[in-house]
């Protein structure tokens, strides 16, 4: 290996792959800062699989110490008022 | 232990720390220089707060390391032959997939030298690598993320592969036992953290759904040098990246 063999490929996004899916595949984000606290919703993260949701939750929404923190994903959660369309994604 | 052993035991430990200290200050470039390479917007944001952690884990370890007058020189004053990174993070990643293999195989490795602290007399020591462990939790897991996205592309997982086969001896030689090595220094004898890292990297190969060849011998490189675990100076290029710029912009 040497430091000048570096192949200049461009950057390639698998959408199938690396973002869940021809559109994006989303989480939303729960947290509490204290045992005190609700759990409450804090934002949405979008990622491929649980994994990097996860990862991606825990440094996107790091405004707190939080002492838990929630991910899940936006496909399991069932609406009440939606007429059975996804929920609204709420990016921060 | 007697009075020769505890300063070899003394000289040791200073080496495990300084080398893991460096290979983090490293790492932590890495992450900043690659973070444009991320997929999605908050793959930025994770790349960007690993490179955080990892500079804050090396200033931690740097100033246990140090008396209040030697810290600025411990941090920003050594040259390219003081620096004991790891010869792995030498050659800068040449695709996506070696990028992955490499930090993974760093991260693995750094934190595995290190959990041989876990519990440690020295309190402080303990501390810092508790708090370290719960950082490298997360960055263990978006490597992890990355071989399950990897698996099932044949092309990219045989350069994942490829990459892989490449830097793994590097790693396995900086996780070689030093002349004085015994279970007096470490709670967790070195010989028992190498299997425990190659467990590790057979776990991930699971992910991958391909096989990882972890049946390599560690590298032979020449000159090495045991007190900084690595052979000869950090390359001009990559020593020009992570020296220290400003040191008036450092508190």
């Amino acid at each position: 290996m040497s430091g000048t063999d570096v192949v200049n490929r461009k950057k390639e996004i698998d959408k199938l792959r690396e973002r869940g899916g021809e559109t994006p595949r989303y989480y939303e984000v729960f947290a509490r800062v204290s045992s005190a606290d609700a759990l409450v919703h804090v934002g949405s993260v979008e990622a491929p699989n649980d994994d990097l949701a996860q990862v991606r939750a825990w440094y996107v929404y790091d405004q707190h110490k939080w002492i838990e923190m929630c991910v899940v994903p936006l496909d399991c959660i069932i609406t009440v008022t939606e007429n059975g369309r996804t929920t609204k994604i709420k990016m921060n | 232990m007697m009075m020769n052993n505890d300063s070899a035991a003394e000289s040791v430990f200073r080496s495990d720390l300084l080398a893991v200290a460096d290979t983090k200050l490293v790492l932590g470039n890495w992450y900043g220089e690659c973070v444009i390479n991320g997929r999605a917007l908050p793959d930025f944001a994770a790349l960007l707060g690993m490179a955080n952690a990892n500079f804050g884990h090396a200033r931690a370890l740097y100033k246990h390391l140090s008396t209040p007058e030697s810290y600025a020189e411990l941090e920003r004053g050594r040259g390219a032959a003081e620096i004991a990174s790891m010869n792995l993070l030498d050659c800068a990643p040449r695709d996506w997939e070696d990028f992955l293999a490499s930090a993974w195989l760093a991260e693995q490795a750094t934190w595995h030298l290190l959990s041989g602290y876990i519990g440690a007399s020295d309190r402080t020591v303990s501390g810092i690598v508790r708090r370290v462990g719960q950082e490298v939790y997360f960055h263990i897991r978006y490597f992890e993320g990355w071989l399950a996205v990897l698996a099932g592309d044949n092309e990219r997982t045989r350069r994942f592969q490829k990459h892989f086969a490449e830097r793994f001896p590097l790693a396995l030689r900086w996780l070689e036992s030093g002349e004085t090595d015994d279970e007096e220094i470490r709670r967790v004898p070195m010989e028992a953290i190498r299997r425990s890292f190659i467990d590790k990297l057979g776990a991930g190969s699971k992910l991958l759904g391909a096989p990882l060849n972890t049946s390599s011998a560690s590298s032979s490189l020449d000159e090495w040098s045991a007190r900084l675990r690595r052979s000869g100076p950090l390359p001009a290029g990559l020593f020009e990246v992570v020296r220290f710029k400003d040191p008036a912009l450092a508190h």
